[in-house]
């Protein structure tokens, strides 16, 4: 017995069998984390060698380069891109998406293994480091101090940094803007020169000074004791009494050659919040784990944590990454709980009886609670994508229960019992059914195959709306037929309200379905005109395609931005600040919508993770804002980014600044990136600077930004080497003789309360300010003689250009800029036009990337995939019509779906993106499903026997409803997503928007063109089977 | 004896074996999805994409005397649900086993 036989039989395991699915569903819906977007692996591994001392150009030469050349034959790689920096080298492996990143690592580390025998001596293992989104920081914490400022590390690292660190799944917290505790031994060096000491020296009769040791165990009497000399030092004032040495018979103390700084760390960043001096708490995640679940944590604990602190130190929230995931699921799920009701209205208004909307509208739950197994299953989350896959299936899937009902009262009408007829009403469609989810599944199946970065977006949700369709499929095939067994009565009487209601609903639709008739019956006989109309309109809307741009996504509006200004290089840190309150005062004034503004800007310590990815020093500010949510603000952030890049045009003192919005990759703001690739840094730097003038005067353009920061200002000793050999010493030995003396010597560390804090010997601040405080420095060889560095070198200034950037092994300079405004195709087509005309030195070559090298890859991905897509639902229309010709003529409804797609995107002003894209492709399956229903029911007239025009006209009338129905499900469930104004709207609404453009659009010229197609087909089959029968005759 | 051979639409086949219980025909033998058509009036029972629906037969021997109520329902089934179709021809059994 078949399924739905079964079914009809077995009602009560039937609907057992679903609520199970359902309570499996509603579990695994209880226990799916949300987030923004489905997981996406990481693709970027990032190589860094430290090679201490050696300059931008040195670790090009001798370390970037003999990695890259190893590296590059790593497999799978994209693009290998490298910077090369004083003392380090950083190169940044990105691979195509989906490949497992752990083999990768591994390949890596092997290559590594290889080139390691030709590196520098002095230059460290290189360290991989993997890259992903878990890097970005989930929350950012703000800490206001007024009297425990000097001890806020201590304070906040013991009572918030370590507490928060045990949560679980936070990955690391870090502190930055309260500097550390550091031990300076600021030497004079007059008085280490006349008591004949060095900086080395001290370090180390500090460094064993300061000692606990052991000394073994002995027995007195019956007892064991152990003998310890306990010689720590207990307060930092100890060292001022520490015996240095002897002159002329005399002991020196330490507190003669030096005083003791116990203070804080000499270049830290410094934080402000709001304005105010303090520090900021940035907590990341580990890999995998999940966000907002963290962010709950942290959030439930900040006030007890609060509590614990001293009372002048306030905790505030900067950044709340999960405040932005939580309220854009939230209008995700309003906007799919409109969708589902919007599809139970029209079902509701089209078939005019509760119960049989009833039966179908059951099918929307089952089937989208039975996809949050699936999510649970595969440990996915609920995200836009998966919402998407939800409100977009919402109008699809009461398709086949809906063809399955029909056909139900048709039986039941003609006189069958509702058992009989669910059962013999089910098994005529059963065929057609699973055909038409056929192609709906060739469309969203492929979509799971997709590769890069559009694929792991959309991989799930191919997988969602498979999923959902085969689950309304077997719904239709058997919770359909049983309910309609036990729900529909044969004489339906209705109510007077029914009659009061629906007697002119059902007027108005008969009247409609003539309407069609008549104009159907005009069309089949203007078979010419039809058709010229219709190219037409196909064609026009062709000429639309160059008025729509293109951009890779649309911006999301997640209430952050993010600023980042550079001073003139170089620039003390006093001065950055400055300039920086100025501007934060004035943005605080103009801009009420700023909920939370809060920069750092200085040196980031080495041992602080985050702040030290990225670009720091005492001329760099980073500025991050929050902005109240976007429903109680007139303002999108695009404007007010602009607004404040105009703003920022009126401080000159910013070299560089840079406003972004939106997160990271997907939803972010687009940027196009020139590459100029070329070695000649001279020559490079002009290009570069034409370009950046050329850029700032397209309209659209914002934030033109060269990479290549400038030329450093720096002071080299060359040292004289035969002089050196003279004295008896060498190159290395000199110049940490002058590291020591600058940067300072790390002699020991001191112990207090479990912590350990940093005692540097370095020459006092007030020695080291001069250029001859450098040359006079004593350099001391084996036999203790001294020797002047301006005796054995000179001090000379000179430009290094400080980071050196290198992607797939050439030198590049990166000119790059914003899109606001206008899409990123005009401003591509413009500059491109000017590039052609620039006179550029040979060897010199420009590229785009950016998000428009992202978008490039994406459309390619994505037009394969329309290709795939059509193909494959190609094959299943033709392998379900036994027919060439059929699947041709309905396929031409693609042609206006397109068109309907471009029209409405030029209508509305929206961008051809990838969500647009998506929406495009969505189409195909949907549109087809309408010239499906109109060309088996035409054939179906036709093999009972009427004429072709007959067989069109009947078709089309009696068809027109079904038609109709589905279509409007579907695009009333899209409504929601593209009027959508919640948080993240601007995502989808592309989207939604192209599907109903491309929808609406298609069926009304299908409804038309369709009919017409297949008159001209079938009489030209006609006349070929009786020119092939007079053959046989004769 | 007689025979009495019924063509109907899926849909009666319960109804139709129920009545030939209760009117205490006790044999019958039946076929399950059979095509065909009435020759007058009726959708054809086909089985195929224009005409999906299929019909079923029945054969039932019955002393004569029980043929009028058979033919009666029969005719009450036919009557209530027109659309359906449902043919009865009866004919004389001369022997068996």
């Amino acid at each position: 017995m078949s399924l739905y036989g079964n079914a009809v039989r077995r009602p009560i395991m039937t609907t057992l069998c679903f609520v199970a699915v359902v309570i499996l569903g509603l579990f695994s819906l209880r226990n799916l984390p949300i987030d923004l977007y489905p997981d996406v692996e990481t693709n970027t591994l990032m190589v860094m060698t430290t090679y201490s001392g050696a300059s931008a150009q040195d670790i090009e030469q001798n370390v970037t380069r003999p990695l890259e050349n190893v590296l590059n034959s790593v497999s799978n790689l994209k693009h290998i891109t490298s910077k090369s920096r004083e003392n380090i080298s950083v190169i940044t492996l990105e691979f195509e998406y989906g490949e497992d990143i752990d083999v990768l690592t591994n390949d890596v580390r092997d290559k590594l293994d290889l080139v390691s025998s030709m590196m520098p001596d002095d230059a460290e293992t290189p360290i991989i480091f993997k890259f992903s989104s878990d890097m970005i920081p989930i929350i950012m914490l703000s800490v206001n101090a007024s009297e425990s400022m000097p001890g806020l590390y201590k304070i906040l690292d013991d009572a918030v940094a370590n507490p928060l660190a045990r949560v679980s799944g936070v990955g690391s917290v870090s502190i930055s803007g309260a500097p550390k505790r550091e031990i300076h031994i600021y030497v004079d060096p007059v008085r280490l020169e006349a008591y004949n000491l060095t900086v080395e020296q001290i370090g180390s009769i500090i460094g064993s000074e300061n000692r606990n040791i052991p000394g073994g165990s002995f027995d007195i009497g019956s007892d064991t004791y152990s003998l310890r000399v306990q010689g720590e030092f207990k307060a930092s004032e100890e060292m001022a009494n520490i015996v240095v040495g002897t002159y002329e018979g005399k002991t020196i103390y330490l507190s003669d050659v030096a005083r003791i700084d116990d203070s804080l760390e000499e270049r830290t960043q410094e934080t402000y919040n709001n304005g105010e001096q303090g520090a900021m708490i940035v907590v990341q995640k580990q890999s995998g784990a999940n966000s907002v679940n963290i962010s709950d944590k942290v959030l439930s604990m900040l006030p007890d944590l609060q509590k614990r602190l001293p009372s002048d130190v306030k905790l505030g929230i900067i950044v709340d990454t999960s405040d932005n995931i939580r309220n854009t699921i939230d209008s995700l799920v309003e906007t799919v709980l409109y969708a589902l009701l919007f599809v139970i209205i029209v079902v509701f208004f089209f078939l005019g009886r509760w119960r049989a909307t009833l039966i179908i509208t059951i099918t929307i739950p089952i089937s989208l609670i039975a996809s949050f197994i699936y999510l649970y299953a595969t440990g996915n989350t609920l995200n836009i994508v998966s919402l998407s896959a939800l409100s977009i299936s919402i109008g699809m899937v009461v398709d086949d229960a809906i063809v399955v009902l029909e056909n139900v009262t048709t039986h039941i009408e003609r006189g069958s019992d509702p058992k009989q007829a669910a059962v013999h009403g089910t098994n005529e469609v059963a065929v057609s059914v699973i055909a038409s989810t056929l192609t709906l599944i060739a469309v969203f199946f492929p979509l799971t195959l997709v590769t890069g970065m559009t694929g792991v977006l959309f991989r799930q949700l191919g997988w969602m709306v498979t999923i959902m369709m085969i689950i309304s499929t077997i719904c239709a095939l058997s919770l359909t037929p049983m309910l309609c067994s036990q729900l529909l009565r044969r004489n339906n009487r209705h109510g007077k309200l029914y009659t009061l209601l629906f007697t002119p609903v059902n007027r108005g639709l008969d009247a409609f379905d003539r309407g069609y008739g008549r104009l159907l019956a005009w069309v089949v006989r203007h078979k010419l005109v039809t058709f010229l109309v219709c190219m037409g309109i196909f064609i026009g809307s062709l000429l639309l395609v160059r008025q729509v741009g293109t951009e890779f996504f649309p911006t999301a509006d997640d209430a952050r931005l993010r600023v980042s200004l550079e001073l003139p290089i170089g620039t003390r840190v006093e001065i950055s600040k400055e300039s920086t309150a100025r501007l934060v005062d004035l943005w605080r004034e103009k801009y009420p919508e700023i909920k939370m503004i809060n920069y750092t800007t200085g040196s980031a310590s080495s041992d602080n993770t985050f702040a030290s990815m990225s670009d720091n020093g005492p001329h760099i500010v980073s500025m991050n804002i929050r902005l109240v949510d976007p429903g109680e603000r007139e303002r999108g952030i695009t404007e007010i980014a602009a607004s404040m890049r105009k703003d920022l045009r009126n401080f000159p003192e910013f070299k560089k600044a840079q406003v972004s919005t939106g997160g990271m990759g997907m939803g972010g703001q687009s940027t196009i990136d020139y590459e100029i690739y070329g070695y000649d840094f001279a020559e490079t730097d002009t290009v570069a600077r034409e370009l950046q003038k050329m850029l700032r005067s397209i309209p659209g353009t914002a934030d033109v930004i060269i990479s290549r920061a400038d030329y450093q200002p720096e002071y080299q000793v060359d040292f004289d080497r035969e002089k050196l050999a003279l004295y008896g010493l060498n190159l290395s030995t000199a110049a940490t003789y002058l590291r020591n003396r600058i940067n300072g010597q790390l002699a020991s560390q001191f112990r207090e309360d479990g912590e350990e804090y940093d005692i540097k010997v370095m020459y006092a601040p007030e020695s080291r300010t001069s250029l001859e405080d450098i040359e006079n420095i004593l350099i001391y060889n084996s036999a203790g003689k001294g020797v002047r560095v301006r005796d054995v070198g000179k001090v000379v200034e000179r430009f290094t250009p400080p980071t050196i950037e290198r992607k797939d092994r050439e030198r590049i300079v990166t000119v790059s800029t914003v899109v606001q405004d206008v899409p990123m195709s005009e401003v591509v087509e413009a500059s491109m036009k000017q590039i052609d005309e620039m006179d550029i030195p040979q060897g010199i070559n420009i590229s785009l990337s950016g998000s428009y090298e992202d978008q490039q890859d994406s459309f390619r991905d994505l037009l394969t995939l329309a290709v795939l897509i059509v193909i494959l639902v190609y094959i299943v229309m033709a392998a379900q019509f036994e027919s060439y010709t059929y699947p041709g003529i309905i396929m031409t409804s693609l042609l206006f779906a397109f068109s309907g797609v471009f029209i409405i995107l030029w209508l509305t002003g929206h961008t051809l993106n990838v969500m647009s894209m998506i929406g495009a492709i969505m189409l195909i399956g949907i549109v087809v499903k309408n010239g499906i229903v109109l060309i088996d029911y035409i054939s179906l007239n036709r093999e009972r026997g009427m004429s072709i025009r007959r067989a069109v006209i009947n078709g089309g009338e009696s068809r027109l409803r079904p038609v109709v129905m589905t279509t409007l499900t579907t695009i009333l469930g899209m409504v929601p997503m593209a009027v959508g104004t919640g948080q993240g709207a601007e995502m989808w609404r592309p989207m939604g928007t192209a599907v109903i453009g491309g929808l609406t659009f298609s069926t009304v010229l299908t409804l038309l063109f369709v009919p017409v197609l297949y008159c001209v087909f079938a009489s030209q089959g006609v006349k070929n089977q009786r020119r092939k029968l007079r053959k046989a005759l004769k | 004896m007689k025979a009495i051979f019924i063509a109907y639409d899926q849909a009666h086949y319960d109804r139709i074996v129920e009545m030939l219980e209760r009117s205490n025909c006790r044999g019958f033998t039946s076929w399950d999805q059979v095509k065909g058509r009435g020759s007058e009036t009726g959708e054809p029972h086909y089985g195929s994409h224009a005409w999906p629906s299929l019909a079923g037969a029945i054969m039932t021997i019955v002393e004569d005397h029980r043929v009028a109520t058979v033919l009666e329902k029969l005719r009450e089934f036919n009557n209530e649900r027109p659309k359906l179709g449902l043919r009865a021809f009866v004919w004389t059994v001369e022997d068996g086993i």
